[in-house]
């Protein structure tokens, strides 16, 4: 079962020591130059010419590799197979049994495949090179609210203990005689069994939670310090600003572009 | 305003990570025990419309997908956000009308949201992956192409095929949990007394 937990690789390389901001920033542009620039092959450009270098400087090429493949293959498979030979009207290329291969449908697979691969392994190389809380921390210094971020640290921690749980919940009703296997119906049949007695007991100390945070100050009003500091390069602020402005630049020329057409 | 305020007590904001936690536990366990037809990934959204409130909900969805995909479990599932959204917001909705109080009603609002969860998720599908989620489902899209549907339309009849139906599933378990839990402890959450059914008067607690 594929457990929820940071995808953090640690490391000590320069995109480690980035300020996530400056990371966050620079997944807004990858995303908004692959989406908004016309070009068959724009995204398959940035996902090797940036992207994947980025991540072999970060020390971290492999587990990006093998994380955006197991993502990718699937839609892959599926965006040829079905806009290959299923787009409505083209130009056929090859003709296997009934069905033919559309160049059009083709096109149009190699652009979206190569879309979800510039999706995917940015995203990748935003969370493989950055720790939640010092995201957090960087975040709540630019006035994040800090409820939102104990949210989303209290989720990574969380999860992952569900999910083990989930696990025992399904051997155990398993070992008291439970078929999770075989026909549909019988399969269906587990659903409640299982998912009931899972959902109970992950809010058994929800109340409790409430208490233990609330002692903490959890509303406390008003500006807050910080324990830990954030150390970030001189040219990182300025390098921030230049990815903003590229970025308006780009949904620009495309807006540009779309009305001189 | 004031409205919002009282949605976000602190027990709502202790729920929202018990919940999206609830999403990922669920969907990858009915994933692992191969249960057929649903995918119920929005337990927990849901659960936190009907208690807390149609905002609650609405943040709980959004943050659900946006975390499933910076964990790196699955940054595909990212872009739909908003579908997740729009779950948890009209989950709050249908439980402030009233309609989480009788077992039928409950399955009606849920495949009601999943037609809307389906209009939402069909243009991500056709417009940024190409009109395929790389899931067992692309084979209803595959039939809806070769019968001639352009991607969105195809993807919005796969979304009707596969959404109504796991919603109005989510929304049950949803109502039977609501059934089990202590009243003392639905009390506490600021839309608790919405799923009070009507025999039930709030003194008897």
């Amino acid at each position: 079962m594929a457990q929820l937990n940071s995808l953090f690789v640690a490391r000590d390389s320069p995109i480690h020591r980035l300020n996530p901001l400056t990371k966050l920033t620079l997944t807004g542009l990858l995303l908004v130059t692959g989406l908004f620039l016309p070009g068959v092959l724009t995204n398959y450009l940035l996902f090797l010419g940036v992207i994947l270098p980025l991540s072999a400087l970060a020390g971290v090429g492999r587990q990006l590799l093998s994380s955006a493949w197991k993502i990718v293959l699937p839609f892959a498979i599926s965006v040829f197979l079905i806009q290959g030979f299923l787009w409505p009207q083209g130009t056929p290329l090859v003709y296997i049994g009934p069905l033919s291969l559309k160049s059009e449908g083709l096109q149009f697979a190699v652009v979206s495949t190569g879309r979800i691969l510039m999706i995917v392994s940015s995203f990748l190389l935003f969370s493989l090179t950055t720790r939640p809380d010092h995201l957090m921390n960087s975040l709540s210094r630019i006035g994040f609210p800090s409820n939102l971020a104990y949210v989303i640290v209290a989720t990574i921690q969380i999860a992952p203990r569900f999910q083990s749980r989930a696990v025992t919940i399904l051997d155990a009703q398993r070992a008291r005689g439970l078929e999770t296997e075989g026909s549909l119906r019988t399969r269906a049949r587990a659903l409640a069994p299982l998912v009931i007695p899972l959902v109970l007991s992950s809010l058994i100390d929800v109340e409790e939670r409430a208490l233990a945070v609330e002692a903490r100050g959890f509303n406390r009003q008003g500006t807050r310090t910080f324990l830990v500091e954030q150390a970030e390069a001189a040219w990182e602020p300025a390098g921030r600003w230049l990815m903003v402005l590229g970025m308006a630049a780009i949904i620009g020329l495309r807006v540009y572009l779309a009305v001189s057409r | 305003m004031s409205r919002l305020r009282e949605e976000f007590t602190t027990i709502t904001w202790v729920m929202i990570p018990v919940a999206i936690a609830i999403n990922i536990a669920v969907g990858t366990l009915v994933y692992t025990a191969k249960i057929p037809f649903v995918y119920l990934d929005s337990i927990g959204t849901v659960l936190v419309g009907v208690l807390c409130g149609p905002w609650a909900g609405l943040l709980t969805g959004l943050l659900s997908n946006l975390i499933w995909g910076y964990s790196g479990l699955n940054p595909a599932y990212t872009p739909y956000f908003l579908v997740g959204g729009v779950i948890g917001l009209f989950a709050g909705l249908f439980s402030r009308w009233g309609w989480m109080r009788t077992w039928w009603q409950a399955i009606l609002a849920g495949a009601i949201t999943g037609v809307i969860a389906a209009a939402c998720s069909a243009p991500i599908t056709a417009y940024l992956y190409g009109g395929v989620t790389g899931a067992g489902t692309d084979m209803i899209t595959a039939f809806f192409r070769s019968m001639g549907f352009e991607n969105l339309a195809a993807n919005f009849l796969q979304g009707l095929a596969v959404d109504p139906l796991d919603k109005a599933v989510t929304f049950l378990i949803v109502f039977l949990i609501a059934r089990l839990l202590p009243l003392r402890f639905i009390a506490r959450f600021p839309h608790g007394e919405d799923l009070r059914p009507a025999e039930v008067s709030p003194a008897t607690d």
